[in-house]
């Protein structure tokens, strides 16, 4: 599937995906990391922030098999996963299983993003 | 501030304007229990301006579907929800690109109608049946939950649909039908999912004096709650398995004077299997992580006696409410529940970056 358009807080974020890199917010009063972006902190409420690299690395939190074929273009089955990223439990990325079968998947496998075609996947560390 | 471009989101808009108008007035975000606002597709609804300002316990919200026409509307429903009591301070605001995005009627581009989708879309994850089997399968790997255990909510369900002449399912399945039926997203197979459906339903709301003297007999609002829902955003809970009414029902059950005990009869909006067993933990019917063993069991009160968005059709929720209006007259045929005085009714319990609502009705039977 395509990419959709980024919104004004997400397009830096997007823009180091395709550079290959893939970013987190930290608040630069508090210094929590934050995702998905946005302009204030929703703990100590500053505006100041920062992109810092993430470490790509987190555990499977859920994850579906996906067999319904909801668009033409999608080859089934296919596995998506909720990922909390080690820089917080409160931190979730979304991807495909990439690189392993479905029936690798557990709670808490640890897993580390791949960086492909513009997407951010993820496959067992 | 006003600008012929931004440079920053709706979502940034909204905060610095909520922001603004909270410091003008000597109020913080901590006073604040409402939010509401009206969109045309171009803005950000209040269920995600609410996380971002780590904005905590919302109790009403509003997101109206218009532009200038219906910008009073907003603040005179507002005000209604604090003259009821069901928020004390509310934020009213409308925060929009309308020169630099999305212009009236102009570019044919409108705002993302979800704002998780860029970060799940692209990888296939956009469908609701998909995002509450993710939902689902984080239940069962927190507390062991089953496919049987969902099962049983479907098999129960399509009996009730069985009695019931609206129903669109009427053919009775068996566990072994549900085991049968084919994966769509893993773990929902095609009997977790609600029908999709071409329908009407109607409600007529009038004072209970009025309503005494009309043709049926009346049933009364004893509660209805608002609250906010899950999010995408860090900063606020993230447990998959523990919805927003959990944190609304106490207000919902204190408006009414009941508790879950008190319930006869329960219409529990069932988009999927999972979505009933969840809010039988959340509304107090059990405990939390035991909504598997309770739905085997058949405890507690009747649940879905049309046979819910499973079984009977998918109104998104007014369905439920109609069907709970026919147990508490007393007029559900075949279906009906022996004495039934009060009865729940909900909404979507929070998932997928949305508010949530509930409501409980009483008989004058």
């Amino acid at each position: 599937m395509t990419r959709l358009d980024p919104d004004r807080d997400s397009a830096p974020w997007w823009a180091a995906v395709d550079r290959g890199e893939l970013l987190l917010q930290r608040c630069a009063s508090c210094g929590v990391p934050r995702f998905p972006a946005r302009a204030l902190c929703n703990r100590c409420r500053s505006r100041e922030t920062a992109w810092v690299p993430a470490r790509g690395t987190g555990r499977v939190y859920s994850w579906i098999v996906n067999h319904q074929r909801f668009l033409p273009d999608l080859p089934v089955p296919y596995a998506v996963v909720c990922v909390r990223l080690d820089e917080g439990e409160d931190i979730l990325m979304y991807g495909n299983l990439v690189d392993a079968a479905p029936e690798a998947l557990a709670p808490g496998l640890p897993v580390r993003a791949v960086l492909r075609d513009g997407l951010v996947q993820w496959t067992p560390a | 501030m006003f600008s012929k471009n931004s440079g920053v989101s709706t979502l940034t808009l909204a905060m610095e304007a909520i922001l603004t108008a909270l410091d003008d007035a000597g109020l913080s975000l901590d006073d604040v229990d409402g939010l509401a606002t009206h969109r045309v597709g171009d803005s950000t609804p209040p269920w995600v301006v609410a996380p971002a300002l780590g904005l905590d316990g919302v109790s009403w919200y509003l997101d109206q579907f218009g532009g200038g026409s219906v910008s009073h509307s907003v603040v005179g429903q507002a005000a209604m929800a604090v003259a009821s009591g069901v928020a004390g301070t509310v934020v009213v605001y409308r925060a929009i690109n309308a020169r630099s995005e999305f212009r009236m009627g102009g570019t044919g581009r409108g705002a993302a109608p979800v704002f998780d989708a860029q970060y799940q879309a692209p990888y296939g994850y956009f469908a609701p049946p998909q995002q509450f089997a993710m939902y689902a399968r984080a239940h069962m790997n927190a507390y062991g939950t089953t496919h049987e255990q969902l099962g049983a909510i479907a098999v129960r369900q399509r009996a009730y649909a069985v009695k019931n002449a609206r129903a669109l399912k009427r053919d009775p399945i068996t566990l072994d039908d549900y085991l049968a039926s084919r994966w769509i997203a893993e773990p929902f197979r095609l009997l977790d999912c609600c029908l999709e459906t071409d329908g009407a339903c109607a409600l007529v709301i009038t004072s209970a004096e009025r309503a005494r003297d009309l043709a049926q007999p009346p049933v009364l609002i004893s509660g209805a709650a608002w609250g906010g829902g899950d999010s995408f955003f860090s900063g606020v809970p993230t447990d998959f398995t523990v919805t927003e009414a959990a944190r609304m029902a106490p207000r919902l059950y204190a408006m009414a004077g009941v508790g879950p005990e008190d319930i006869d009869v329960a219409e529990l909006y069932d988009c999927f299997t999972y979505s009933v067993l969840v809010q039988l933990e959340d509304y107090g019917f059990c405990p939390k992580g035991e909504g598997g063993p309770f739905v085997e069991s058949g405890e507690g009160p009747p649940v879905n006696t049309h046979g819910g968005f499973l079984s009977e059709g998918y109104v998104h929720g007014v369905n439920h409410v109609a069907e709970a209006v026919a147990q508490l007259r007393g007029t559900a045929g075949d279906r009906q529940v022996a004495g039934a005085r009060v009865a729940l009714s909900t909404a979507q319990p929070g998932y997928v970056l949305a508010g949530t609502s509930a409501l409980i009705l009483r008989g004058e039977r």
